[in-house]
């Protein structure tokens, strides 16, 4: 089987002015199926500008990233939307859920909007997703009615909607108390088992890397313990 | 279509505000409707006061210079022209009034000798213009006899009838004689008939009506009549009909429309203020949705932000600002409709003391169609900018604020 995630020599160099910098000097990161890894580093180390370049949301100025067996340096702005949509999973510290919106709701959005509309088949599978994450009984309330952890397990189960091969979780337990962390923690670990989805979590918090498979660390723009290839 | 749910749905999460922004378009329309029927009645009391009470098209003889050649009975009308005494008539007026009663569009038909004439009571004199028509046709140009306030209409063979103020001058009431003396030096007694009110202070007090056959002798016109006055089915086709008519009788024909060019101005002179209240009003609407719609798009960038990160398209995004911009200023545009017409209506009843209606609004002329397609194409218009803005918004900004 092929991996999920193979990124290559991926450097970023933010301009601001005439103010290089260089955060990213040539990051090799290759996730195999049903991988759930950890990315550790400290504050300010890239962890969140490498997420979002594998998660399509950010163009690095060098390397190669294959996804899923897909280059995607070609594809158009366009064509990276669909390819987020069909192929990534997002979850952010802030959960940004649609206030106007229902937990169904909210959970069939990624599927919904392409397709012009909700479905029964997307209602169906966002309720089972609410069920499996512990929301059985907040299904239809409002976003805005939903506590800070119930509103991360929507969050996750909107990540999960159109069965990704790659979940990006950039410090999912960051804005939680330490039974919410743990329960969202917990969530990703069964997904993970369960399902064989990939995750790369993003996290400051030793206890929840010691949870995953696997670490990895970045420290002065690489991915310590590893060469940076050319 | 999924954009159109989440417009509604981003619309009904603050009903205070939505309510407030639909008003406000709702009451830019109804001043546009208001400001349209307004100018709309206005113009269409102005052109029916004129056409109600006056004639449509005049025939008149044409000026002597261009008589005098083609005339078939050229010998009389040359020596006519040296007698500064003789006036100038129609003497084939009775084929005229052949001509115009063979066509549909003639409503009526009035020949008239027109002249000026003193009336004289005592040492009181006072100059009035004389309309002699058939008594039978009395009120074939305006409804003399139903603004009759003292004696009859009955003109007889001695009979006249004039304004009220002119009787207030002269001190006279109806059944009492008067001395008339013409611009010829003819004198006559006549009995005053009847006494007009028209509310026209000029008519009130300058004109007097007599029968035909009591003017003949009196204007020294035994046969011709000065002036045929006409009304037609469709006022507004007067232009035209004065034209062919020239043509075919080669008289003078004066549309009522040139007789008041001065009203044709007053109008269009209104109606380019109108246009310019109807613009401003239009504009204002198209402001207040345009600012609105960016207030919400940026309160929205967080929840933009992560659509967009979730692959959901810039079209997407963009759509439902837009659908936004539609539902708005199409409820709004109907709202203000439905508003600027009850308004209308409800003013359209008021009435003066003295009975008549205090504005001449025309409510079924509010430019109803007009107004809700432009705030509809406009508030889509005005909702572009937003949507642009919200649809360009860099996802990964948007999360990280
Ligand atoms: N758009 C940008 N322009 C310039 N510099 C940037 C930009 N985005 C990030 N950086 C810089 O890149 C570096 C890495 O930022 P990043 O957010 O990836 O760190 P991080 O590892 O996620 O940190 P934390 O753990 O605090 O979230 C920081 O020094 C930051 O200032
Ligand atoms: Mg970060």
């Amino acid at each position: 089987m092929s991996a999920v995630l193979d990124a290559r020599g991926i450097g970023m160099t933010f301009r601001n002015g005439d103010e290089l910098t260089e955060v990213l000097k040539g990051v090799d990161l290759k996730l195999e199926p049903g991988e759930l890894a950890a990315l550790l580093g400290a504050s300010g180390s890239g962890k969140s500008t490498l997420l979002s370049i594998v998660g399509l949301l950010l163009r690095p100025t060098l390397g190669t990233i294959i996804i899923g067996g897909q280059h995607v340096e070609g594809l158009s702005e366009l064509e990276r939307a669909q390819f987020r949509n069909q192929r990534l999973g997002f979850i952010f510290q802030f959960h940004h859920l649609l206030p106007d919106f229902t937990a169904t709701e909210n959970v069939a959005f990624p599927a919904a909007a392409p397709a012009g509309g909700i479905t029964p088949a997307m209602r169906s599978r966002a309720r089972e997703l609410l069920v499996r994450v512990g929301l059985s009984d907040r299904m239809d309330f409002p976003a805005t009615r939903l506590s800070g952890g119930q509103k991360q397990r929507v969050a996750i189960a909107r990540a999960l909607m159109n069965k990704p091969d790659l979940v990006l979780a950039d410090e999912p337990t960051g804005s939680l108390d330490r039974v919410a962390a743990e329960q969202v923690l917990d969530l990703m670990r069964e997904v993970n088992r369960e399902d064989k989805t990939t995750f790369l979590i993003c996290t400051h918090d030793e206890h929840v890397a010691a949870r995953c498979t696997r670490r990895v660390t970045l420290k002065d723009g690489r991915v310590e313990g590893v060469l940076a290839s050319q | 279509m999924f954009a159109l749910s989440v417009a509604r749905r981003y619309l009904l999460s603050n009903p205070a505000q939505t309510g407030l922004l639909i008003s406000g378009v709702a009451l830019g329309v109804m001043a546009f409707v208001f400001i349209t029927a307004l100018i709309q009645g206005l113009a269409i009391r102005l052109t029916d006061d004129v056409t109600a009470n006056s004639a449509h098209v005049s025939l008149e003889p044409p000026t002597r210079v261009a008589r005098v050649l083609p005339s078939p009975d050229a010998d009389v009308e040359s020596t006519a022209i040296v007698s500064t005494f003789q006036r100038r008539q129609i003497r084939a007026w009775s084929s005229t009034v052949a001509l115009l009663r063979s066509e549909t569009s003639v409503s009526a038909i009035s020949p008239q000798i027109s002249g000026s004439a003193f009336l004289v009571k005592g040492e009181a004199v006072a100059p009035v213009a004389v309309t002699a028509i058939d008594p039978l046709g009395l009120d074939a140009i305006s409804p003399i006899s139903t603004e009759i306030v003292s004696g009859d209409s009955g003109l007889g063979a001695d009979g006249i009838l004039i304004g009220v103020r002119l009787a207030e001058n002269l001190g006279l009431s109806a059944g009492q004689p008067v001395l008339f003396r013409t611009d010829r030096g003819v004198d006559r007694l006549l009995i005053v008939r009847g006494i007009f009110q028209t509310g026209l202070q000029s008519l009130d007090e300058r004109v007097a009506y007599l029968s035909i056959q009591t003017a003949r002798p009196l204007f020294l016109l035994p046969e011709g009549v000065t002036n045929i006055e006409v009304k037609l089915v469709d006022p507004a086709r007067a232009r035209e009909f004065a034209a062919f008519m020239a043509e075919a009788t080669g008289l003078r024909a004066t549309s009522w429309q040139q007789k008041n060019a001065n009203l044709e101005g007053a109008l269009a002179a209104q109606a380019q203020t109108g246009t310019l209240i109807q613009i401003f009003s239009l504009i204002s609407v198209l402001i207040g949705i345009a600012s609105a719609l960016s207030l919400s798009a940026n309160r929205r960038r967080g929840e933009v932000g992560i659509m967009r990160a979730f692959g959901v398209s810039k079209r997407f995004i963009a759509a439902v600002f837009v659908l936004q911009g539609l539902l708005i200023g199409m409820v709004g545009a109907s709202l203000g409709c439905v508003g600027g017409f009850a308004l209308c209506s409800w003013l359209a009843t008021m009435t003066k003391p003295d009975g008549t209606t205090a504005l001449p609004i025309a409510p079924n002329e509010g430019g109803y169609v007009a107004v809700f397609l432009l705030t509809t194409l406009g508030a889509v218009l005005a909702s572009v900018i937003p949507a642009r803005s919200a649809a360009r918004l860099d996802p990964l900004e948007a999360i990280q604020q």
